[in-house]
């Protein structure tokens, strides 16, 4: 039993390809939805400009470091969080929202699979 | 009982119930498994409440602070590796701190995160070098209570009150994958690592020394536990329950602890914003002193050195040079460029394999009717503790694992 625990977290540790991504492109689905939901919020000025501008740069962060940690860049989804990563600061919520939404569909795809 | 000492108390328990551990994993638990986790931050509530008041209780009748005892009841040996568990884990926790309130403070002006990392630590310092102990513990625990915004958010975006009650009612929700169900018991070890930290003993059980607690202050102990934290919960229940309605359904699993002022910027704009952040940004500081602290009361009281804020710090060089040399540790571990995410991970995992040696010989000498004489744990006491510390060894034992199946909660 204490073999098979093993063996489970080393294959958990050791994993590749899409499986191993699938952290990584909820990591920028989430950082792609926070940022459609900063910019509306700024858009209807509920929050400051010093903070939108402060979770810009940790979302784009985040989905730098989502983009640079998967085994598979050349895949669908990681097109998809390059092109996330284009996107200027103030993009609209709507193009970001859709970003977001693709990679929910990736992701989704992948849990089921 | 002096009623103003008893609310003052009570009041700074509350603002400092919060800290950047709880506040990531609420905002998470919520947008991840809407109301579902409610119930284990009640639940790790009454753990704390239980053992913050057993470890109140025998500062005040047995004079003794945690790592004394445990020390004479863990032996030399299980003693240090006590004592090194808890020092590597309230250092990553204070890091993690330290980190969280340069964010802050990056979110509320903009100035750069690892400045504010250098200038914040600094300030800690010098708050701590300047003032009594009892105003360290409320400066910052009633500058904390801006964190009742997120209270009142909740009010304000008016949440489904029935489901939200249901989330109280222990529970797994039906329909999950394998995959889900262990995410879904990762959350529920984390949250209660978040709500139990070892260092709030440690910190609590002191402060009762620094201030010369005796057996008439049992009550006050008594309520400052069972009131100041259960309210102080309610705040961390506030920002899961308005995540799960504003974050969950659409797709944000909060990532950085910046998105939960957004809780109070929909509701309240940018006033709602800057409060939320200020909150955060006190509490958070709170516990970076506190972890600080409690890690300097470790290792003094385990070395038999002369300890204690109500002395000058020159009185006391031992311990003034650790807090000092910690605080610095942490900063140090915040300038590698670690992501403030991974060492709250970090901060929780190592917290909840440390759990069970804190509380254990906690539970023994607060029953030890030799010390405790007529204030020994009665039968609620001694089922309460026994069964939490129970319930800890278990998520001790599936902590790591759970931990790595799920990198970190991450799917």
């Amino acid at each position: 039993m204490r073999w098979l625990i093993l063996f489970a977290l080393m294959l958990a540790a050791c994993s590749k390809g899409p499986e191993a991504d699938l952290q990584y492109i909820k990591q920028a689905r989430s950082a792609a939805a926070e940022w459609a939901l900063v910019n509306e919020q700024a858009q209807q000025g509920t929050v400051t400009g010093t903070y939108a501008a402060s979770m810009h740069k940790w979302l784009r962060d985040e989905v730098h470091t989502s983009l640079t940690s998967l085994t598979e860049p050349d895949s669908p989804y990681g097109d998809e969080i390059a092109a996330l990563l284009q996107q200027p600061d103030d993009a609209a919520p709507q193009a970001l929202r859709a970003r977001s939404d693709n990679l929910k569909k990736i992701e989704d795809s992948l849990e089921s699979a | 009982m002096n009623p103003l000492e008893l609310t003052l108390g009570i009041m700074t328990a509350v603002g400092g119930f919060v800290d950047i551990s709880e506040l990531v994993f609420a905002a998470k638990a919520g947008s991840t498994f809407g109301y579902a986790l409610i119930w284990v931050f009640a639940f790790s509530t009454v753990g704390i409440i239980v053992f913050s008041e057993m470890s109140g209780r025998v500062a005040a009748v047995a004079k003794q602070p945690v790592f004394n005892l445990m020390r004479h009841r863990l032996g030399l040996k299980l003693g240090l590796v006590t004592l090194a568990a808890s020092i590597i884990s309230n250092l990553i926790t204070c890091a993690a701190e330290v980190g969280g309130v340069a964010l802050v403070l990056n979110y509320l002006t903009g100035a750069p995160y690892m400045l504010m990392a250098v200038a914040m630590t600094a300030a800690m310092i010098v708050s701590i070098w300047v003032l009594p102990f009892k105003w360290i513990e409320r400066a910052y625990g009633l500058l904390g209570l801006f964190m009742v915004v997120f209270a009142v958010a909740l009010v304000a975006i008016h949440p489904p009150w029935g489901q939200l009650a249901g989330g109280l009612v222990p529970q797994i929700p039906h329909g999950l994958s394998t995959k889900e169900m262990l995410t879904f018991g990762y959350f529920v070890v984390a949250i209660i690592s978040a709500v139990m930290f070892p260092y709030e003993v440690y910190f609590y059980s002191s402060g009762g020394i620094e201030e010369g607690w005796s057996p008439k202050d049992l009550l006050t102990n008594r309520m400052t536990a069972i009131l100041g934290m259960g309210l102080g919960s309610l705040l961390a229940i506030s920002i899961l329950a308005s995540s799960a309605q504003l974050f969950g359904p659409i797709n944000v699993d909060p990532s950085i602890p910046g998105s939960a002022a957004l809780e109070a910027a929909i509701p309240f704009g940018k006033w709602g914003l800057i409060i939320a952040l200020l909150g955060m940004f006190f509490a958070i500081a709170g516990a970076a002193v506190e972890t600080c602290m409690a890690n300097a009361y470790s290792i003094a009281q385990f070395f038999g050195w002369l300890w204690g804020r109500h002395k000058k710090p020159w009185e006391a060089p031992r311990f003034t040079i650790t807090w000092i040399v910690l605080f610095l540790l942490a900063l140090a571990i915040v300038l590698t460029g670690i992501d403030v995410m991974t060492l709250v991970e970090f901060a929780i995992l190592f917290s909840i394999l440390v759990l069970p040696l804190t509380y254990l010989p906690l539970l023994l000498l607060s029953g030890d009717r030799q010390y405790m004489r007529e204030h020994v744990n009665g039968p609620v006491a001694k089922v309460l503790g026994w069964f939490y510390f129970a319930v800890i060894c278990a998520a001790a034992i599936a902590a790591v694992p759970l931990y790595l199946l799920t990198s970190g909660g991450n799917g």
